[in-house]
């Protein structure tokens, strides 16, 4: 049986990467299951029977949060572990008693398929691929604090996803587009026509960042049409806009994007 | 104190006493009259209370005598004659779907497709709880009763949403439930309400302060029992079922005596060795923990003294090789005799269910006629993503269509059993199959609307990739055996949806966005009012399909799209949506 009510995890990012936060004292500030193959297997078993129905086997959420987006939006062992531990009242999620080990690989789990482990050297020219993402990218996408809205903030991009999948949506970015960033164009009554990314829509309002970054909602009725592109809105980087030595070093780059302190002292 | 209560009460309960036959022009004086109708549906006339009833409503020997008869005459009372006439009179909403019935179809006409669209909101009733409503609201003679999320339950003014009395149920910390401490609303008797509790109890509250009468335990809540429905109020019994076949549970429905709370009868959904049914589940104890939850409320139909309940899934959910057979009576419609829970007849609809389809979907009883002849059916739309229309005599299938994309099962054949698709059986592999594990439609409720014979339904259009494997059981412990993924190229979305249910055809359907949970209601005037999965109370001509008016609320509907009655002369929309009560009407005249 599954109600569909929605769950609000409040698994709020923070700022801290997890090592810098990491406390000696809680449990989770010693997780020794983390990387560890056997543990890993444990805990996805541990995951599937658990937590999988709500969050998703892949833990990309169903009724649940999206645990990946999760992690890669900086939320903390202790603050996963308190959160499995205490569940989250007036929600679906409920509280544990389950052993603290049996929590640990869970989370050695999840790290393990949310994040991805920096390369032990660097691929490709990191600063050539720094300079090629200052060309290429950051009208629309965000580092650190700088750059375009329009497109996914990279701040953290390097520990959610892996060499692979950087390569994929460089290459074939409309191949899978985050319900997010899904590309339309309001045609208005006078026939002026306004592109950008969906935020919201339900069957009276439509809410979209146009490309000019501006956020805005729009009545269904005052519209023409709605047009729903199935492209994103990011042009695909071919061999010919961008050759596979170039391709490297701006994955690199990218690999090396796992967070900033954005904490003020 | 509980002087200044009493003078609170009485001058709430005399206020709403006089004002819902003012609503027909005509005035009720107390003492020792209520409302009650005439042979003319919508018309009240008044009726003398008899001497015997009233001192029946239970006196407190402590109380001044004038405060005493003050409050006696004017506490409100439900009969079971009330219960079966349901929405007869319209200014009561006395059962969960409105009537026995099922049809969630109210016989008010103030509010029409001309002007619908001036509906104004008149007042909301925050909670102040976390959780969403997913309980249809109870209306009686100017006073709103509703239960909430984690088995609170609210007392509310009708004319003005001001809380007259909260009750809050001690919930112990170590509970066991798939779905949330949601709950689907009260059921009501006499001066008595029903409210079943996510630590699987059936608690009798009064109707005039939320005080406990009896709490009555259904099963142990450590192992993953649990119940969420609105109870089924019949002659003299509360007619529940329970929950928790996500945890390896045998489900069952239960009635009790209103009056004592004791049992008086348990049907098992999971059919145990040597009963009938018994020979479709493997030898040894895998019935045990079978599941067949009750999720929703069942329907009732009095000249044959039958109840119908739609029955959960089986359990393990997804990896059902500990449960070899058709596992009855699991994803089933049960037609059970109200004084014995015997069973009378049932029909499977997803035999041996590998999907997580729950069957349990509101049974909406109807007379149609079909090819000339009259039939008294139950119409379906079912989880597994067909519409039935079945025969309520004999459970037989007249009418199996898809209402949305099915990948599982070719057809509903000649005998009733489905005819399987190949390739959709949950493995380690998995297998994508549509619709997903919330279903074609779930426990939102249907309506049907006798007039246009049309059938109405939320629908979903989904697909999911299943997974299964196996796993131990431990008790009170999550026991599904597997679970699903979304495809990432899958763009689920929802409808409201029209059916013939004659033929199965659909009508006309009006899409939405994104997938919605909430209930349908209709009423003479040729409305339908759903909610979206955006936040949005709709409503439409029946006939058509047009969308004449919305508003956004906030928060999706769940479960219902509220009730409608009349108070002081107005025809009133009651939504609930998130933690909020919406009270809608049309401007004075």
């Amino acid at each position: 049986m599954m109600l569909l009510l929605p769950a609000f995890l409040l698994l709020v990012a923070g700022g801290l990467s997890r090592a810098q936060e990491r406390s000696a004292t809680h449990p989770a500030g010693k997780n020794p299951h983390l990387d560890n193959r056997q543990s890993i297997r444990s805990g996805m078993a541990l995951y599937r029977v658990r937590c999988g129905d709500c969050h998703g086997l892949d833990a990309s959420g169903y009724r649940g949060p999206d645990l990946v987006a999760v992690l890669a939006g900086g939320a903390t062992d202790e603050r996963l572990f308190e959160t499995i531990r205490k569940g989250v009242a007036g929600t679906e999620m409920p509280s544990s008693d389950t052993p603290d080990d049996d929590l640990l690989m869970i989370i050695a789990y999840l790290r393990n398929l949310g994040t991805v482990a920096p390369p032990e050297r660097p691929i490709g020219n990191v600063e050539n691929g720094g300079r090629l993402f200052g060309s290429l990218c950051t009208s629309c996408h965000r580092v650190a604090g700088s750059g375009g809205r329009l497109g996914p903030d990279l701040t953290r991009i390097g520990a959610a996803r892996s060499r692979a999948a950087l390569v994929r949506e460089i290459r074939t970015p409309s191949e899978w587009v985050s319900p997010a960033y899904e590309t339309v164009t309001l045609v208005t009554k006078d026939g002026q026509r306004i592109r950008g990314t969906k935020k919201n829509e339900d069957a009276f309002s439509i809410q979209i960042m146009d490309v000019r970054e501006r956020i805005q909602g729009y009545l269904k009725s005052t519209l023409q049409d709605v047009i729903y592109e199935k492209s994103s809105l990011m042009p695909a980087y071919g061999s010919e806009r961008l050759n596979e030595s170039d391709l490297d070093d701006l994955v690199g780059y990218l690999s090396t994007l796992r967070g900033v302190d954005v904490s003020v002292r | 104190m509980r002087a200044l209560l009493m003078i609170v009460m009485v001058s709430v309960t005399l206020a709403a006493r006089g004002a819902s036959p003012a609503a027909f022009g005509r005035r009720c004086i107390p003492p020792g009259c209520v409302a009650t109708r005439s042979n003319t549906p919508g018309i009240l006339a008044r009726r003398a209370l008899p001497a015997g009833r009233i001192a029946a409503l239970g006196a407190t020997p402590d109380l001044h005598h004038g405060l005493l008869a003050a409050q006696e005459a004017a506490a409100p009372q439900v009969t079971s004659q009330d219960l079966l006439d349901g929405l007869k009179d319209p200014t009561r909403w006395l059962t969960y779907s409105g009537d026995y019935n099922g049809h969630r179809h109210s016989p008010l006409t103030q509010i029409t497709p001309e002007n619908v669209n001036q509906l104004m909101a008149q007042w909301t009733f925050q909670t102040g709880t976390l959780g969403s409503f997913q309980a249809t609201p109870i209306v009686i003679d100017g006073v709103i009763y509703i239960t909430g999320f984690n088995n609170n339950a609210w007392a509310i003014d009708a004319r003005s949403g001001r809380q007259i009395w909260r009750y809050r149920r001690n919930l112990p910390e170590d509970l066991h439930n798939c779905c949330g401490p949601v709950n689907r609303g009260f059921g009501v008797l006499g001066d008595r309400l029903f409210m079943t509790t996510i630590d699987a109890h059936l608690l009798a509250l009064d109707m005039r302060t939320g005080g406990v009468l009896f709490d009555v335990r259904l099963e142990d809540y450590k192992v993953g029992y649990s119940a969420t429905v609105a109870p089924l109020i019949v002659k003299d019994k509360v007619i529940i079922g329970i929950a928790g076949a996500e945890y390896g549970i045998r489900g069952f429905i239960d009635a009790y005596d209103t009056q004592t709370g004791k049992r008086a009868w348990r049907f098992y959904t999971v059919a145990g060795p040597g009963e009938p049914g018994g020979q479709t589940w493997p030898p040894g104890d895998s019935y045990l923990r079978g599941g067949g939850s009750i999720w929703v409320t069942g329907t009732y139909d009095p000249q044959q003294n039958l109840l119908f309940f739609g029955t959960g899934n089986p359990g393990p959910d997804y990896y059902s090789h500990a449960r070899e057979g058709d596992n009855l009576y699991t994803a089933s419609l049960v037609a059970l005799d109200a004084d014995t829970g015997q069973l009378r007849w049932h029909y499977q609809f997803t035999p041996h269910d590998v999907h997580d389809w729950d069957s349990t979907q509101v049974p909406v009883l109807g007379d149609l006629t079909i090819d000339g002849q009259p039939r008294k059916v139950v119409m379906f739309a079912n989880r597994n993503g067909f519409y039935y229309t079945l025969d309520r005599l004999t459970g037989k299938v007249i009418v199996a269509k898809p209402f949305v994309q099915t990948t599982w099962a070719k057809e509903i054949g000649p005998s009733g059993r489905p005819i399987l698709l190949p390739g959709n059986l949950p493995y380690e592999e998995g297998a994508r199959t549509c619709p997903d594990l919330g279903g074609g439609t779930n426990f939102m409720s249907p309506s049907y609307d006798p007039t246009t014979r049309l059938f109405f339904v939320t629908a979903r259009e989904t697909c999911a990739t299943y997974f299964a494997f196996d796993q131990p059981f431990k008790p009170g412990e999550q026991y599904m055996a597997g679970g699903t993924v979304r495809p990432r190229d899958q763009r689920n979305f929802g409808a409201l949806r029209a059916i013939d249910p004659v033929t199965g055809e659909r009508k006309w359907e009006f899409r939405y966005p994104s997938v919605s949970s909430s209930g349908v209601l209709t009423t003479a005037s040729g409305l339908v009012f759903a909610g979206d999965g955006d936040g949005n109370i709709l409503a439409f001509e029946s006939r058509t399909g047009k969308n004449l008016w919305h508003h956004q609320l906030g928060f999706p509907l769940r479960s219902t799209a509220g009730t409608t009655y009349m108070l002081d002369g107005r025809q009133y929309l009651l939504v609930p949506s998130g933690s909020v009560l919406t009270a809608f009407a049309l401007p004075p005249r």
